[in-house]
């Protein structure tokens, strides 16, 4: 057991309020970041692995450019 | 007029009602008139935790049905300055009472206590909807653990759609040696994920439990639990004490008290 086990936790537990907030299988969760990305793709030039959406409480954000930390 | 506050979490078995016999009692022991009110009917349960078992007469159904005045239900704890208790019902049901009699029953006392807490009841059917009827603002209580956490967002947005706008977070039983070697979440990641106020933090404290065994408060006593929440009613009432995460190092005094405690 070298994987500490907070990393697997926040990301289950991730993927669990995201299903929980918008009130769908984490399946259905994907295939909207999929749509969305095919959306904002026809007019941004954006790349796959640089995507990604955040759900709140009460709102959907949208990553489109990688962070450079 | 006094503050209303419910103290909830989704799941059972975090320590609400320990927190609200414990803040209820510092929050007293900080010169406040303060009332405690037990709201989980037919699971009675915050007389015990404070030692008031023996004591109760009539509860809060009795009160909301007309059987007797609300002086008549309440109960002084002699222990402590200004700290009352309306128990709950042990034998009637979550739908005898309505969200509308709860609200006007902690209307009509509010003028007359400076902080009036609902210990809420778990779940999020009728016993929540009655808790959160009256109140101002919420503490969500929750542990470091996945289904408290989820639960707790649950009830956050639930609380956010009956347009109680102030929640915030009192993470439970945070285990300091756990978190150091990540196996438990910290109080970073269950704030970042939440992504609400924090309003403090309770390490896991054997003493909490040998202090619930006795009906005794924890509040105040000298040990980490004791002092955080302690901090957490100097908080609510309204002094700026920063939180202890608990991420620092042991400092070499602690590891001194520490070893006096234990022998």
């Amino acid at each position: 057991m070298s994987v500490n086990s907070v990393s697997v936790a926040k990301e289950r537990l991730k993927n669990l309020l995201v299903s929980d907030r918008m009130q769908c299988t984490p399946e259905a969760v994907d295939r909207l970041e999929g749509d969305l990305y095919h959306t904002v793709s026809k007019y941004v030039e954006v790349r796959r692995e640089d995507f990604d959406i955040t759900v709140t409480r009460t709102d959907i954000h949208i990553k489109y450019m990688g962070e450079k930390n | 007029m006094g503050e209303v506050i419910v103290i909830t979490s989704g799941k059972g078995g975090v320590g609400k009602t320990t927190t609200t016999a414990n803040i209820g009692i510092g929050l007293s022991n900080l010169g406040k008139k303060v009332i405690v009110i037990d709201t989980d009917l037919g699971l009675r349960n915050l007389d015990v935790v404070l030692g008031l078992e023996n004591r109760i007469v009539y509860n809060i159904v009795d009160v909301i049905e007309g059987n007797c005045r609300l002086k008549q239900a309440l109960i002084k704890d002699k222990r402590f300055p200004e700290l009352y208790l309306l128990p709950s019902a042990q034998t009637k049901d979550k739908s005898s009472v309505s969200p509308e009699q709860m609200k006007k029953l902690v209307d009509d006392i509010r003028n007359d206590f400076d902080f009036v807490l609902l210990d809420c009841p778990a779940g999020i059917e009728q016993g929540f909807q009655n808790a959160i009827a009256g109140a101002d603002r919420s503490i969500v209580v929750t542990t470091p653990e996945v289904s408290a956490i989820r639960d707790a967002d649950r009830i956050i947005g639930l609380l956010e759609a009956s347009g109680i706008r102030r929640n915030d977070l009192l993470i439970n039983r945070l285990r300091i040696d756990m978190v150091r070697r990540g196996d438990m979440m910290s109080v970073d990641d269950v704030t970042e994920i939440l992504a609400v106020d924090l309003l403090g933090v309770i390490p896991d404290d054997e003493q909490v439990v040998i202090a619930t065994n006795q009906g005794e408060p924890v509040t105040g006593e000298n040990c980490l639990a004791g002092k955080a929440y302690t901090d957490i009613c100097r908080r609510l009432t309204g002094e700026e004490i920063p939180i202890d995460d608990f991420s620092r190092p042991e400092g070499i005094l602690e590891k001194i008290s520490s070893l006096f405690h234990r022998n």
